[in-house]
């Protein structure tokens, strides 16, 4: 059973040797910052890490963020671009995640899939004593389970867990009821565009929203790269309504290398192979037990809109299903009609070339 | 009593029905719209289910006339179930599975790949009136080959290479990692307005053209595999047109050396993935020698990719053995009832009431 310490009546420097012995013992500590409360381990251990992704459940593929005490300690952990360095700057301490490519020293489970990390330095005194006393850096993720409600009390905390969860917990600082603060603003450094996932507080001009925002390529694998990006962030769509992707680019822009990247966030074993031919291939995926289907489809051939109807796009809409569509535009209109219908989430993206390099303009229209 | 097979395949565009006895076809039925014209009128559409519903029935009926077979003549019915457009393959395997179960007959599942394959084996029937001269010898499958051999099935689908150790006995070892041949030359013949399916007009121009005349890639020659690749020849013949539009429209010399040398580029790509092939396994003293190199699908028909697999193949002292007729070369039902007659006895069970389609069935698997 979990340790609750009250700050306001414990001495502060008996609050921070208390959370670093728990840390150092691999426990999760819950601790208030100026957004919500967190859930801490030291990011560097790797059975502590292993605890807190039980404790959080169901977190199939999100990364998990590192909490640090300035810029130099974050560089020992990722590597601070030019882009990130101004965000630093301008926003740090405060309610921001920076995205960037991991170092790889953290334990396995906190950086994403595509080796990247977010990083926060947290406005909230107590929490950066804690972070000079221990000198490691502790995960910064959200104290509520996967897809409970936003945590502003201990009490929230405690209401979204079970008593499985609640077991796991070694140690909660208790600053009382929190102001409710949005989560921290996401924006990820590692794009040539900065690129904002979750939008908080801090809005950041010249980042681009990832609901409509131009990524730039500059090899099949990054192009890749960010087609498995935008599915993850499409992720919980995904699983509960679907997603239509509508592919614009001329020939050999490279429509079929990004659906290559959507069958790989899949982890869709098969070659994807162009279904010009026969307008529609079926793959089946299962992507952290969760199992759909992938239907690539080509209306190149196509030159009556009615023969769309033939194809039964209609019946591919739903849940666990993922639609992506080459040359669309034959029927553009009537396919968003379907998907609104549908209430499956309808995502464009526009592949143009710029030399050898290609700009992808993904947009999220509902 | 011969073994006559009703098979049907609707795999893609075309609903195609035939009868055949062993390797030999009574009657080859491809419901292209000229053809259907003719005999019942009306506009057939040329897409998916609907067309395939409205069609399948005349055409299996006419294949049967033409044969001079009545249904209860048969042994067996033959469908493709695979690979193909899901809802296109449902309306063939739901016809076959009825059609079967009403006459009481044995339903061969086949692999539409397969059917390419052994389409070499497929033989004319001697006079056309000889219904009933067919002899017994032909009333099974005997292959006049000797085995292995290397079967390529170049389409608008796909491009394979496959072992056939025995007919019905298979071994993949190279294919396209992105689009197939055929679709490479048909939207190379978009690109300069030749229409669609611009393959066969491609081929026409480039006999009058310069195979040398422009330089395109040579795709895929650091890898040490058998994969093909013709997606970055799109792109590249794309960037070159575009060259050329810019100064003026394409005159019609550069249209002709366009087709001849995108043409060749084409065929270059499997003339030296095949020599590449054929170099190792004749290399390599485990391997047995081959008994002839055979050549299936759409792009089959095409003069000039016979002409340079067979010069590359007489180098190893192997004959190019192709299909009778161009009509055994695209999609076409014959080429599955040779295929039938090979699974004939393997299927005591006469119900095969759960057959399923399965659109993306790779050939030599179950």
């Amino acid at each position: 059973m979990y340790i609750r310490t009250d700050i306001k009546t414990t001495a502060q420097s008996e609050v921070i040797a208390q959370a670093c012995q728990i840390l150092k013992a691999g426990g999760i500590l819950i601790f208030p910052t100026e957004t919500t409360y967190g859930a801490g381990v030291d990011a560097t251990n790797q059975a502590a890490v292993d605890k807190l992704l039980k404790y959080k459940s169901r977190r199939e593929g999100k990364p998990l963020s590192i909490a640090v005490i300035d810029q130099a300690m974050a560089e020992k952990y990722v590597e601070v671009n030019d882009a990130a360095k101004r965000i630093y700057e301008r926003f740090l301490p405060g309610p921001v995640t920076v995205v960037s490519k991991s170092k790889g020293v953290v334990a396995q489970g906190v950086a994403s899939e595509y080796g990247t990390l977010g990083v926060r330095i947290p406005d909230y005194a107590l929490v950066m004593e804690i972070l000079k006393a221990y000198g490691k850096p502790i995960t910064a993720t959200s104290a509520n389970g996967s897809g409970e409600k936003r945590p502003y009390s201990v009490q929230d905390v405690l209401d979204g867990l079970s008593e499985k969860q609640k077991g796991l917990i070694d140690l909660i600082l208790d600053a009382g009821e929190l102001p409710k603060n949005p989560p921290s603003t996401v924006i990820d450094t590692t794009l040539e565009t900065p690129v904002i996932f979750r939008q908080g507080n801090i809005t950041l001009e010249g980042a681009a929203d990832a609901n409509s925002a131009t990524y730039t390529s500059n090899s099949e694998g990054e192009t890749q790269e960010i087609a498995q990006r935008i599915m993850l962030k499409h992720w919980e769509d995904l699983k509960t309504k679907g997603v239509f992707i509508a592919l614009h680019g001329s020939l050999g822009a490279g429509k079929t290398i990004f659906v290559k990247g959507i069958a790989q966030f899949l982890n869709i074993k098969e070659t994807l192979t162009s279904p010009t031919y026969v307008y529609m291939q079926q793959y089946e995926f299962n992507r952290h037990e969760i199992i759909g289907q992938l239907h690539h489809l080509d209306l190149w051939r196509i030159e009556h809109p009615d023969m769309i109807d033939r194809l039964g796009i209609e019946e591919l809409l739903g849940a666990r299903q993922v639609v992506a569509v080459e040359w669309p535009s034959l029927a553009s209109e009537a396919l968003e009609q379907l998907v609104k219908k549908h209430q499956v989430t309808f995502i464009t993206i526009h592949i143009e070339e710029k030399g050898e390099s290609r700009h992808i303009k993904c947009q999220t229209l509902f | 009593m011969p073994n006559f097979i009703l098979a049907i395949d609707t795999s893609c565009d075309d609903t195609s029905a035939a009868v055949t006895v062993g390797n030999t076809v009574l009657s080859n039925v491809v419901a292209s719209q000229v053809e259907l014209h003719k005999e019942f009128g009306g506009v057939f559409p040329t897409v998916a289910k609907q067309a395939h519903k409205e069609r399948i029935a005349p055409v299996v009926q006419l294949a049967l006339k033409r044969a001079g077979i009545s249904p209860s003549e048969l042994s067996a019915v033959a469908v493709t179930q695979g690979p193909g457009l899901a809802p296109a393959l449902e309306v063939g395997v739901e016809f076959a599975k009825t059609y079967a179960a009403d006459l009481k007959l044995p339903l061969i599942p086949v692999n539409h790949i397969e059917g390419h394959i052994l389409s070499v084996l497929a033989k004319p029937r001697t006079s056309s009136s000889a219904t009933r001269a067919v002899s017994k010898k032909t009333t099974t499958a005997v292959p006049e080959m000797s085995y292995p051999c290397l079967s390529l099935v170049i389409s608008g689908g796909h491009t394979e290479f496959v072992v056939v150790h025995q007919p019905g006995h298979y071994e993949r070892i190279g294919w396209t990692v992105d689009d197939a041949a055929g679709e490479a030359l048909d939207k190379f013949g978009r690109m300069v307005d030749l229409g669609y399916p611009a393959g066969p007009l491609v081929e026409q121009f480039a006999k009058l053209g310069n195979p040398r005349a422009f330089a395109f890639p040579l795709p895929m020659t650091t890898t040490d595999n058998f994969l093909m690749s013709f997606s970055g020849l799109k792109t590249s013949a794309r960037r070159k047109i575009e060259e050329l539009t810019a100064v003026q429209p394409l005159t019609k010399q550069q249209i002709i050396d366009l087709c001849a040398s995108f043409q060749y580029a084409v065929f270059h790509a499997i003339t030296y993935k095949l020599n590449k092939y054929l170099l190792k396994r004749y290399a390599d003293p485990s391997q047995p020698p081959l008994f002839g190199v055979w050549l299936g699908g759409g792009v089959a028909a095409n003069s000039t990719l016979r002409k340079m697999l067979r010069k590359t193949v007489q180098t190893y002292n192997l004959d190019l053995h192709v299909p009778y007729s161009k009509k055994l070369c695209s999609d076409n039902a014959a080429m599955i009832g040779v295929v039938g007659a090979v699974h004939l006895n393997e299927n005591t069970d006469t119900s095969r009431s759960t057959i399923e389609r399965k659109p993306n069935w790779e050939v030599g698997t179950l």
